[in-house]
């Protein structure tokens, strides 16, 4: 009774919430339609790395080069072949790639598929690592992607980058992706495969003793975190519609490792709020970078001013709210119920479903 | 941790004004139907993206003191006020482009200065010109910036013409033996390098004067692996950045190579002396303008004012914010109208414009066709050597 309650209520959200998707994507400007693109680009991004932190405790600083991986299959697969020619004007492209173009689905799909490829490749060596070391390897080989992606010209057009990218990405590409990423992470942690990961979390050497096979459940965490990322990787190429190996340099992982943080480690809802969050209030700080005056005050107009603001914010969080906005609690219609009855019980670890934005 | 009706209480207060920001920011916005002219009451709005903060900040706070005077000496245009609205891109592709449609959307400016780096230009383009409003490029370079844009347009010369000033150079002065040294992890580098070596081939009917082409990456700091590859060559091309420049003079010295340096407009930057030291001396490299050879009329008032606001000679990307601004108010006034698509046609036809950096003519590409300078390193101070005309 109570579950069906519940997947009706879900159900309704979505409902609603493509409602809400498809007045947006008709009424609001391109200024606005941008920002909530990439709110949704982001919201993957940290989900995805909440799935390999938050939920199995490998601290990989990979993403960014899982999401070049993507961004470039999926920039190279629909580009047209006249863009593609203006753009190696000079290293001419491999010809096998000259002509190539896919429709936008079946490159989005092929760019999770490589990067989940990519990233296997990369937690098979590096599985044997842990914490510290899982960290700089993954870093490394995160770098290593970027440089081959400078060094290949005749397939990536090298430090020049690409342009033209058709720019496909709407709110339902973008959201849709969230919901589908919400919906199949949620699920995976849900079955025996989400608690293994858990086991492996707290503690690998007792999840070992318990049989539950370390390395592939890290490889698998790996594989289809890489895989989503990939998927944010081509609706960020095919929302910019420009990239060169430089998009992806360490800073993005930061920013990732950032908002996962604010939202609560091992919360997806929690990714999902932090990463829109962060993007809004990028651009609603803005102002505070132009001169103004307050009273008598007045201020000069210091370039990166927000930055600082952002900065102290995640302090904030970090010194008195060391589990995030949401810790490693989910949103979920039971506990909104709870809060409109007033209800206190202590629920360490709500798993119900009803995810939804 | 806090008990939990805090916490809760806290993140209700959070979602509640994230609430409230997301809904007052469209309705602050209503959309503008392109072609019109905004109704931004009687001022002119011009957008400037540039790299205030990252990587690039360097150059984009070079451009915008050249950017800050032209405003300052020139803050209306047909009778009304401009409004200039500067927004950070962060040196960030994503960000450029947000910043081009805050330009755009909310800002509702008519044309738009930017962006110095030519991969934030790139991706600053696509906006503009899906959204059909004009940009005046200060220092992007790369050809692709305008390829195939009918809306980009820059007050810099590309990269084609640059390598060939300095393949040029090399050639008259009967060089023989030529290495390429360049950054593969710079567009700009890359790009230099190519086109370098495409004038050597057409001034000497053959690629065999270039001994070798080497790379090397951002962050890199020893060259040695590098200079052990140029053989007997008589010069080295390095189109990179200044202080990867400085540091490879000093190394190819250390280890006994006796020729000519070359590079271009990238190595203008005090930075390059300071560190390079006596191995600089010597070194010559192709720019867009030099303070000593005041090639217009307007050239001189304008490096007079520029020393009396920020008390130091303009750098050649101050010049070139000045221009691009300038080209901007310009093409509203031949336009006689503050519509996008007037501006862009204006903007297009600019012929023989007196810059200070020369005079400026926009060819069919969307590219400045004018003068290059040749400047030379010599007893720790740029001195002007010679102008390469188009």
């Amino acid at each position: 009774m109570k579950i069906s309650r519940n997947t009706l209520l879900t159900l309704g959200a979505l409902i609603i919430f493509a409602g809400f998707l498809y007045v947006a994507q008709n009424m609001f400007n391109t200024y606005i339609l941008r920002i909530i693109n990439l709110c949704a680009i982001y919201s993957i991004f940290a989900i995805t790395f909440n799935l390999i932190y938050g939920y199995t405790g490998q601290f990989s600083l990979g993403h960014a080069g899982f999401a070049a991986v993507g961004a470039y299959v999926a920039a190279l697969l629909t580009m047209s072949a006249q863009q593609k020619e203006a753009n190696f004007f000079l290293t001419p492209i491999v010809p096998a790639l000259a002509t190539m173009q896919w429709p936008f689905l079946f490159a989005i799909i092929a760019a999770g598929l490589l990067a989940a490829l990519v990233g296997s490749l990369i937690a098979w060596p590096a599985l044997r690592l842990r914490g510290d070391y899982l960290a700089i390897a993954t870093l490394g080989f995160s770098e290593i992607i970027r440089v081959l992606l400078v060094n290949m010209q005749p397939v990536t057009n090298g430090a020049l980058g690409l342009k033209g990218i058709p720019p496909y990405t709407n709110l339902f590409w973008s959201w849709g992706c969230v919901v589908i990423t919400l919906f199949v992470i949620k699920r995976l942690t849900n079955t025996s495969y989400g608690r293994a990961l858990r086991a492996i979390r707290d503690d690998e050497v007792a999840a070992e003793a318990l049989g539950v096979q370390l390395a592939r459940h890290k490889l698998m965490a790996f594989a289809v975190s890489a895989f989503f990322v990939g998927v944010a990787g081509a609706l960020m190429a095919n929302l910019i519609s420009t990239i060169d190996p430089k998009v992806f340099l360490f800073f993005l992982t930061y920013q990732i490792v950032g908002i996962t943080v604010m939202g609560g480690m091992g919360s997806l809802t929690g990714s999902t709020i932090a990463a829109c969050l962060y993007t809004i209030f990028l651009e609603v700080l803005r102002p505070i970078e132009s001169p103004f005056t307050i009273g008598n005050l007045h201020v000069p107009g210091v370039p990166g001013m927000r930055m600082v603001l952002f900065s102290i914010l995640l302090l904030i969080v970090i010194l008195f709210y060391r589990h995030g906005l949401m810790g490693t609690r989910e949103f979920s219609w039971d506990r909104l119920f709870e809060f409109f009855r007033g209800k206190k019980k202590a629920s360490p670890l709500t798993n119900s479903e009803g995810e939804q934005e | 941790m806090l008990p939990k009706k805090i916490t809760l209480n806290l993140f209700s207060i959070i979602l509640l004004i994230a609430l409230m920001l997301s809904a007052c920011a469209p309705a602050a916005t209503p959309a503008v139907n392109s072609g019109d002219v905004p109704e931004t009451g009687d001022t002119i709005v011009i957008g400037v993206y540039e790299p205030m903060t990252g990587s690039q900040a360097a150059g984009g706070q070079q451009t915008m003191q050249g950017v800050n005077l032209a405003y300052e000496q020139k803050g209306t245009v047909l009778g009304r006020p401009i409004k200039m609205v500067l927004v950070d891109n962060r040196s960030d592709k994503a960000e450029s482009a947000t910043a081009m449609t805050r330009l755009i959307e909310y800002e509702k400016a008519v044309a738009i200065v930017g962006s110095y780096g030519s991969s934030n230009s790139m991706a600053g383009g696509e906006v503009s010109e899906a959204a059909g409003i004009p940009v005046m490029g200060c220092s992007p370079t790369n050809p692709l910036v305008t390829e195939g844009k009918q809306f980009y347009f820059r007050a810099c010369f590309i990269d084609p013409f640059q390598g060939r000033v300095m393949a040029k150079y090399a050639f008259e002065k009967d060089i023989k033996k030529i290495a390429i040294i360049k950054n593969i992890s710079q567009d700009y580098s890359v790009g230099l390098a190519a086109f370098f070596r495409t004038s050597w081939k057409e001034l000497t009917g053959s690629e065999d004067g270039i001994v070798a082409d080497v790379n090397y990456q951002d962050g890199d700091q020893d060259f040695t692996a590098q200079l052990g590859a140029i053989k007997d060559a008589e010069a080295i091309y390095a189109p990179g950045y200044f202080g990867d420049a400085a540091l490879l003079m000093k190394q190819a010295r250390e280890m006994g190579f006796k020729g000519l340096f070359m590079g271009s407009d990238a190595w203008e930057a005090p930075e390059l002396i300071s560190i390079g030291g006596s191995a600089a001396e010597g070194a010559v490299f192709s720019s867009h303008y030099s303070a000593e050879a005041a090639t217009t009329a307007a050239s001189k008032p304008f490096v007079d004012a520029f020393t009396a606001k920020y008390n130091e000679t303009p750098s050649a990307m101050a010049a070139l914010g000045y221009d691009a601004y300038m080209l901007v108010v310009d093409a509203i006034e031949r336009a006689n109208s503050a519509d996008p698509k007037a501006i862009r046609d204006a903007m297009a036809a600019t012929k023989d414009y007196q810059g200070v950096t020369g005079s400026i003519t926009i060819n069919e590409t969307g590219d400045a066709v004018k003068d290059a300078v040749v400047l030379e390193v010599k007893d720790g101070m740029f001195k002007y050597l010679s102008t390469v005309k188009p």
